[in-house]
């Protein structure tokens, strides 16, 4: 089986820049591309083909750019990511149904607060190794649904209704089911996000995420400052989830906690261990089979050892 | 420096002058690692004192410690195998950065400036080392011999006053071992101070300017290496006592 | 509040002791496993699950048993009582040694660092979880009661109810037989050497995966019995309830040293307690929450629990 993944690195090395760019560029075409391909046969039995590539297809890439940089890079356990889309989606959900901020307002505001929440949780989290860290923040995203679960002003079991959509910008319209503005801004998120990711890759930070997941106490011997970063990578990636829950608000109008459960923060786990293992689009199409009953994407989850090569790469984000 | 019921260390004391290399030998077990440990912060000592350029070492963090100029190498190799060769020793070098993360996202000029900077000091350094042609290699599929000098060039990355060598000769044939003795001379001579432990005898007694020999966690000796080769008490640490002499 | 609590304290103590026993074995698959593979067995908490469901089996369909039939006695009702300890037992033991073969053997062969077992330990879970939560159409099962939860005496006001009775005395006796068997047997032994250093073992001719094979086995025999107490305390169950259940177990095995069996049993009695007490002031959907926040102030205060080893060493 040719190693795409590899392939594709093989190539991308032996571009100069002008390559570079192009291969990018082209990339980027053919994601934006998307909403345009699928016709109705990639519908699913619960919605269609386009308003899937938003939710959970372009949100869950998203997502997993962000939770990558927490467990791929600096190799942090966190099982409890979903509690940073949950944060930024409530953070939505509130604002925006009771005071007359709009999307693009809130948006700052609920990165803030996923930022806010994710040095809370890491800064005493991560002093703990391993496992038990996988606890914890397991534990911390079961907490904020149950939280939202019983919380008189978070709606309990009912949520939040009536969220407003995002005011249009540059005169683009954001009805609820215009799928492929939605996937679009995302697109644009992702694209953010993919740069943040890289930029900080190349510089101290990217270096101390990764000697931190190699070998922790020779990088604090060495002058790392190991505390420090692990919870910056806590708070980058919580801001990627937060973006994504503001937006998720703001599309789907309705949220409720049955929306955050822990199944979704293995799932994007999921991805990221597919990603590292095969392809940059491996999450698409993994969360492309949401509607499969849930028991065969845990049968997925359950061999991570198995290195599967899926899907098919634009360009290679060798930053992973 | 005791764990638990074990002590580890008793009383052990030495002062390490700049600009010399002082050997630390001692039979299996001495305390000779946990020395090493203690000085990078790995152990806080349970008791006395430990001072480096005149401050006190105790209760401060490592990664503060490697900033204040203490930097070491390790006895099994230690280095970050997905990374290559240079990125090793960047890392050690980011120590001393005055940039961090904000900036470095938001390419601010100091960031670049000083990337800039420690890229080409990261070169000087694997030139110096003789190991300059592996840079862009990864750490893991560099050969051994290899690794143990990045080992040394990834220490000497984070600007150290002092720089701790674990076992650097292990597994070296003997022309490597004349090869390191020469390197570690070098190191000496551009200015760095060096805490050296090792096995190899010979090694030890040709480079250092002096040597201190622990035994069951306490100094015996602490003099010149001619000195300590003929101190009676130093060969019965390592060889023992025949049996019919008490 | 406080008045009321006084006036329950008893009768809360003894359900609070007999669910202690509860997470008692439940925590011991977590504890033996991790002693031996320095590995949380995430899946421990289905196959917790697993043994009520096997509990009910035994009772409703096998011996009939319906909300509407006649208590059992005398004879009978041990023989009832005993056969579905006995199956609850055995389902989840086997369950448990399967697991390990299925989900974690290969990877401990490739050394495959931490994150994939945990994945897969989660992906088992959650294999179980739903497939017993589409057997069930997502609904809780309710066991029909085969003895009559008559009170036995009263101590302080509070009456002594025959089921927490029969479930302290049981896991007491269960404890006691597994003290025993890691002490006094050779398996025991052998478990306990893993657990201290496995190259040892492995050299001093001990056959690695047999040892595993039986820690996996004696968890999973410890955990079905939990689930045998649990529908005899609560009378139903559902595909879900691993999840609160083994968290609160995993808590206690957290609390009292995570490897360590003498730590199982006074974290596990510390926690059923403590969640009882809870309950009272602050009902009980608030369980899991105050659950977790007892985790994570043990993690931060006494990170070594009361007799085990410390989470938060770095290796130089």
């Amino acid at each position: 089986m040719i190693n795409l993944r590899d392939k594709g690195a093989e190539i991308w090395e032996r571009q100069g820049r002008l390559g570079r760019i192009g291969i990018a560029v082209g990339g980027v075409a053919m994601a934006a591309a998307l909403p345009f391909m699928g016709g109705t046969i990639l519908n699913t039995p619960i919605a269609d083909y386009e308003s899937v590539l938003v939710y959970p297809i372009a949100m869950y890439v998203l997502m997993a750019i962000g939770l990558n940089i927490v467990i791929g890079k600096s190799g942090l356990l966190d099982l409890g990511y979903v509690a940073f889309f949950a944060i930024g989606a409530y953070t939505m959900g509130l604002l925006g149904t009771k005071t007359s901020l709009n999307t693009w307002e809130i948006l700052p505001i609920g990165i803030a607060m996923a930022m806010f929440s994710g040095i809370i949780l890491g800064v005493p989290a991560l002093k703990l190794r391993g496992d038990y860290l996988a606890i914890i923040t397991l534990g911390f995203g079961e907490i904020v649904r149950i939280v939202a679960l019983n919380l008189g002003a978070l709606g309990r079991s009912e949520g939040i209704q009536g969220i407003p959509t995002p005011p249009g910008i540059f005169g683009i319209e954001y009805a609820f089911d215009s799928h492929r503005i939605y996937f679009w801004t995302l697109l644009i998120l992702i694209l953010l996000a993919i740069w943040m990711v890289r930029r900080l890759s190349v510089r101290r930070a990217g270096r101390a995420w990764e000697s931190i997941r190699q070998d922790e106490d020779a990088a604090e011997l060495l002058g790392v400052p190991t505390f420090k970063y692990k919870v910056w990578a806590f708070v980058l990636g919580a801001s990627v989830g937060g973006a994504a829950g503001v937006f998720y608000a703001s599309k789907t109008l309705f949220i409720a906690p049955d929306n955050f459960t822990l199944q979704i923060s293995i799932l994007i786990l999921a991805c990221v261990v597919f990603w590292r293992y095969g392809k940059y689009l491996g999450c698409n199409s993994r969360s492309g089979n949401s509607w499969l009953p849930t028991g065969s994407n845990s049968f997925l989850i359950r061999r991570p050892s198995a290195r599967v090569r899926l899907g098919v790469g634009n360009h290679d984000e060798s930053s992973s | 420096m005791k764990f638990g019921g074990v002590t580890a260390l008793n009383d052990v004391t030495f002062d390490v002058k700049k600009q010399e290399i002082l050997g630390l030998i001692g039979p299996n077990g001495a305390g000779k690692t946990t020395v090493f440990n203690v000085i990078t912060g790995v152990y806080q000592i349970t008791s006395g004192e430990i001072s480096f350029d005149g401050n006190s070492l105790a209760g401060v963090k490592r990664y503060r410690i490697t900033q204040r100029g203490i930097a070491r190498t390790f006895q099994n190799i230690r280095l970050w195998g997905d990374m290559t060769a240079l990125e090793n020793v960047l890392t050690a070098t980011d120590t001393h950065k005055k940039s961090g993360l904000v900036s470095g996202l938001f390419g601010l000029p100091v960031s670049r400036r000083e990337e800039k900077r420690d890229k080409a000091r990261a070169q000087e350094l694997l030139d110096f080392i003789g190991i300059g042609e592996y840079a862009d290699r990864l750490a893991k599929n560099l050969p051994y011999g290899v690794q143990r000098r990045l080992e040394i060039a990834r220490a000497m990355g984070a600007e150290p006053k002092l720089l701790l060598l674990d076992e650097p000769a292990a597994g070296f044939n003997p022309a490597e071992k004349v090869e390191l003795a020469a390197t570690i001379r070098k190191i000496r001579d551009a200015g760095y101070t060096v805490l050296l432990i090792e096995h190899d005898m010979s090694l030890v007694m040709k480079v250092s300017d002096r040597v201190v020999v622990l035994d069951f966690g306490q100094k015996i000796a602490d003099d010149s290496p001619r000195n300590v080769q003929d101190d009676p008490r130093v060969i019965e640490a390592y060889l023992g006592v025949p049996e019919d002499a008490s | 509040m406080i008045g009321n609590f006084l006036d329950q304290f008893w009768s809360l103590t003894f359900g609070g002791l007999s669910l202690g026993f509860i997470y008692i074995l439940i925590a011991l698959g977590y504890t033996m496993v991790y002693g031996v593979l320095r590995m949380i067995n995430f899946a421990n908490s289905e196959i917790f699950m697993v043994g009520t469901f096997a509990t009910i089996i035994i009772v409703r369909d096998v011996f009939n048993f319906t909300q509407t039939s006649e208590y059992a006695t005398g004879f009978r009702l041990w023989l009832i009582l005993g056969t579905a300890l006995v199956f609850a037992m055995v389902v989840s033991g086997v369950l448990s040694m399967l697991v390990e073969i299925v989900a974690y053997r290969r990877l401990r062969r490739m050394n495959s660092g931490i994150l994939a077992p945990l994945i897969s330990a989660i992906g088992v879970s959650m294999v179980l979880a739903e497939s017993v939560r589409i057997l069930t159409d997502s609904r809780p099962v309710a066991s029909p009661r085969a003895m009559e939860k008559k009170f036995l005496g009263q101590f302080f006001d509070a009456g002594i109810r025959i089921d927490n009775t029969i479930i302290v005395i049981s896991a007491l006796f269960l404890f006691g037989v597994l003290i025993t068997f890691v002490n006094k047997t050779r398996m025991g032994k052998a478990i306990r050497a893993v657990s201290m250093n496995p190259n040892a073992a492995r050299l001093m001719g001990i056959n690695i995966d047999g040892v595993v094979s039986a820690t996996f086995l004696v968890g999973g025999l410890m955990t079905g019995a939990a689930g045998f107490f649990y529908v005899l305390k609560y009378e139903n169950t559902s595909s879900n309830i691993g999840f609160e259940l083994g968290i609160a177990a995993f808590t206690a095995a957290i609390l009292g040293g995570i490897g360590n069996i003498k730590g199982a049993f006074y974290g596990g009695l510390a926690l059923g307690l403590l969640e009882t007490y809870a309950s009272f002031f602050l009902g009980t959907q608030w369980k899991a929450v105050t659950v977790f926040i007892v985790l994570v102030l043990i993690l931060y205060t006494r990170p070594n629990g009361l007799f085990g080893e410390a989470l938060t060493q770095t290796r130089a």
